[in-house]
């Protein structure tokens, strides 16, 4: 076999993906120049192609088995009418929801240094988080309480407070929540957090909806305070 | 008529793929109906398990919601399959203790396939038309493209030297190719 029919079969096995990636970019390289090596790949790939069809899925429901649910196309139009509900209307929290959808996305993106498998998990988690997010923002039964720049949600334990238009916080400092539960007489320090390039922001509050009397945010030193070191920037009443 | 019906499909996706750009919810959603079958199945032969299937499936066409441009024209069925794959395999990767080195390269996704289109492309004619290939051409190719395995693993595997598994996946891929003839440039 001639050296150059050893590259046609490197092109055969490039074209169905089986290459590690330094074979598969000398492939590359030699197909710019080489009109017979270009010519044999263009030839292979609907093949290639073909192979991914084999794996289809069975059309008929009455083999469900290599199916997907039809649950996940519901889960997915869901998510997909949602955004253009919101680019439609451009009502307030339908935006949320699409902000805590890009907050997620842009978190998975900056996980890249951790390990693939710790990265897979945390996606997942995130999914299911901005999923339920997505959810409690989109659902009728949620309880709102708006103010000026943004409002609280609740739904069952889940609290969330949505901001929008927020300015970046000086050099050094963070936005943070605050909770006053009810029958207390003093704040307790919740999350810390900053607003999305956007200047929008989704927070899940770790704290049970129903216990609280009302939230509050303020500007603090990085890391959080205990007690509140600078009026708030908003004061929620939930009852 | 066959060979007009698939330049027809492949000429809908592309339209259809051009109103998801626009923000079209019922183009994504006619895009879902035709090709979520392959994605899922393609996911689940890679991954062997259902929910992980679906994970990438989700993936995959929030993906196409969020990031339409990403597909710039040519075989939409080809496009998807090498998304989907690259997908799977990541899963895959993220799962396994294997070095990164005895990974195969993503696919090419970056740019628009000329791809001849082949006529009538499902999965039960292609399963038949794979079942034809003898199986010392078919293993090869199968490990190939689902094992998320390298040709020197497949090599290994097979218990045969390399130069004659490369030899055999691209006889096995023409063969296929011409069993599955009415191709069609687009």
């Amino acid at each position: 076999m001639s050296p150059h029919d050893e590259m046609l079969d490197a092109v055969a096995a490039y074209a169905l993906g089986a290459l590690p990636a330094h074979e598969a970019s000398e492939v590359i390289g030699h197909l710019r120049g080489c009109a017979e090596c270009r010519a044999e790949y263009r030839l292979l790939q609907p093949a290639v192609t073909a192979v991914a069809y084999s794996a289809e899925a069975c059309a008929d429901p009455a083999s469900g088995a290599g199916q997907a649910s039809p649950l996940l196309k519901t889960r997915i139009m869901k998510q997909v009418r949602g955004e253009v509900s919101r680019a439609r209307a451009s009502r307030p929290w339908a935006a949320y929801a699409a902000a805590a959808a890009c907050l997620a996305l842009a978190i998975m993106t900056g996980l890249v240094d951790l390990s693939l498998s710790g990265r897979l998990s945390q996606e997942r988690a995130q999914v299911a988080e901005q999923n339920q997010t997505i959810a409690d923002f989109m659902a009728p039964d949620s309880r709102r309480h708006p103010f000026a720049g943004g409002e609280v949600l609740m739904r069952g334990q889940r609290l969330y407070i949505a901001m929008h238009d927020m300015p970046m916080p000086p050099k050094g400092k963070v936005y943070q929540a605050w909770t006053l539960a009810k029958g207390a007489k003093t704040v307790a320090p919740s999350e810390t957090f900053m607003p999305a390039p956007s200047g929008m922001t989704v927070v899940r509050l770790p704290e049970a909806a129903t216990t609280l009397a009302a939230v509050a945010v303020s500007i603090e030193p990085e890391g959080g305070s205990r007690q509140p070191t600078s009026k708030p920037i908003a004061m929620i009443s939930l009852q | 008529v066959t060979i007009a019906a698939k330049a027809g499909a492949v000429e809908d996706a592309s339209r259809l793929m051009e109103r998801v750009r626009a923000g079209d919810a019922d183009a994504f959603e006619a895009l879902y109906d035709r090709y979520h079958r392959l994605v899922y199945g393609l996911a689940l032969r890679v991954l062997a398990d259902r929910g992980a299937a679906e994970d990438v499936t989700q993936a995959v066409f929030l993906k196409i919601w969020d990031r339409p441009a990403l597909f710039r024209g040519g075989n939409f069925a080809a496009w998807l399959a090498r998304v989907t794959r690259n997908r799977a395999f990541d899963a895959v990767r993220a799962r396994s203790v294997r070095a990164e080195g005895d990974f195969p390269a993503s696919m090419p996704v970056d740019e628009a396939l000329e791809e001849v289109a082949i006529a009538h492309l499902d999965g039960a004619r292609v399963r038949d038309a794979l079942a034809q290939l003898p199986p010392e051409q078919r293993e090869p190719i199968e490990l190939g493209f689902f094992g998320g395995v390298t040709h020197q693993e497949i090599a290994r595997r097979i218990g045969l030297p390399l130069g004659t598994v490369k030899t055999r996946i691209r006889t096995g891929l023409r063969r296929l190719r011409n069993a599955l003839e009415g191709a069609v440039t687009v």
